[in-house]
């Protein structure tokens, strides 16, 4: 069955499959897949959009939901696929990007991530009466909470940036191996019914 | 051209599920026993042809080969097609599950469109091959710019806009993937000339 037809088609498919590794190989890896990824922070919410791992989305709108789908607002990313916005309202948010041609991916912040940074913020108004003692040294609690949120978002957000690129990885040569494997294995099965008959 | 999940309506869904069952059950009675293995390797070179990135243009595009599968397998191109997306959708992530239909008919029936016009040219000058085969692979990939275009009128974006955003985010892919075209069937024609339809 292997005749001279698939040899010549089988050499064009490997140069195909060995061209398309160099590629690969050569340039950071980008997908047709699209990706957003959002984190909270304090009382701004920022986004993170690309295409697979490599390019940014840029000029991509940006649309805030809350559960319902009710849109609470709209953005448009800039040059790095990144927008940030404040935080609307204390509900669970969907945030769906909508990078034009059919492009759409979306990401979900669950009400605890955001009623957390709210409370944070209460406590030190509630405390913050207290804070004023007579003592002269003393830094009211506020300032220090205030402080090890800096540092910590500081030191977390290499940590986020990391985070979001492993969730956005593009297709790898075990991806592209087990597919045209999986493309060979339907031929077989294929072959197989046709030639029972 | 891949349509993302969550784009489309249900009833541009379905019927692009419906087009595309259609199309592959011509696809597979056409599809003859000594052509199986063809078709099994063009469906993996569009699986791996989505990989190479074209870095013009303002937007991610990268190639298709819809052009150079339908040329070769004709109606047949639809399954080889709609195997390879499916890979594509569960491997990749690119497009999706429930829009697998649509995105097969996009590149899919500009393939059997490609065919023909390919086997017309040819008829009417058999000299003319080479041009005929980058017709076919920037026609291709054209009209499957224009079907993605009209299933996107149900999410709401305008025709005209979409379809001139997604064919000038092309228009490079489709120079590029005309002239591997005429290159593939230019090397077929002189080493295989039997596996060129006329």
């Amino acid at each position: 069955m292997f005749n001279q037809k698939t040899i010549v088609c089988l050499k064009l498919l490997l140069t195909m499959v060995f061209s398309t590794l160099l590629l690969l190989a050569a340039s950071p890896s980008q997908a047709h897949r699209v990706t957003i990824f959002a984190w909270v922070d304090m009382d701004t919410i920022h986004t993170e959009s690309k295409f697979g791992a490599g390019q940014k989305v840029r000029g991509g709108d940006v649309l805030v939901m809350d559960e319902a789908g009710n849109q609470l607002l709209a953005g448009k990313t800039d040059d790095n696929g990144e927008f940030s916005f404040p935080v609307p309202q204390k509900t669970a948010l969907k945030i769906v990007l909508d990078a034009t041609m059919g492009h759409r991916a979306e990401w979900f912040i669950p009400l605890s991530e955001i009623i957390g940074t709210d409370e944070s913020a209460g406590a030190t108004v509630e405390q913050s009466p207290e804070a004023p003692t007579p003592s002269p040294v003393t830094i009211s609690t506020q300032e220090i909470e205030t402080i090890v949120e800096k540092v910590l978002e500081r030191k977390l957000k290499p940590m986020q940036r990391m985070l979001a690129a492993s969730l956005q990885p593009g297709p790898s040569f075990r991806d592209v191996v087990g597919g045209i494997g999986y493309i060979f294995g339907l031929m077989g099965v294929a072959i197989w019914f046709r030639y029972r008959k | 051209m891949h349509i993302s999940e969550g784009v489309l309506s249900g009833p541009v869904l379905i019927t692009g599920i419906i087009l595309a069952a259609a199309g592959t059950g011509i696809g597979l009675k056409k599809l003859d026993f000594d052509r199986i293995d063809q078709a099994g390797i063009l469906s993996a070179s569009f699986f791996v042809a989505s990989l190479v990135h074209v870095p013009l243009g303002p937007s991610n595009v990268h190639l298709i080969m819809n052009g150079m599968v339908g040329l070769l397998l004709g109606w047949s191109a639809f399954p080889a097609i709609l195997v390879a997306l499916t890979l594509q959708a569960i491997l990749f992530q690119y497009g999706g599950i429930t829009t697998l239909g649509v995105n097969t008919v996009i590149m899919a029936l500009p393939a059997v469109v490609g065919h023909y016009t390919f086997r017309g040219i040819v008829r009417v000058n058999p000299k003319a091959f080479l041009p005929a085969a980058f017709i076919t692979g920037a026609l291709a990939v054209l009209l499957a710019g224009g079907l993605a275009a009209l299933a996107l009128i149900s999410a709401s974006e305008n025709f005209l806009e979409a379809a001139i955003l997604l064919a000038t985010a092309h228009l490079p892919v489709m120079i590029i993937e005309g002239i591997i075209t005429a290159f593939c069937v230019g090397f077929l024609k002189k080493v295989q000339s039997g596996v060129i339809p006329v």
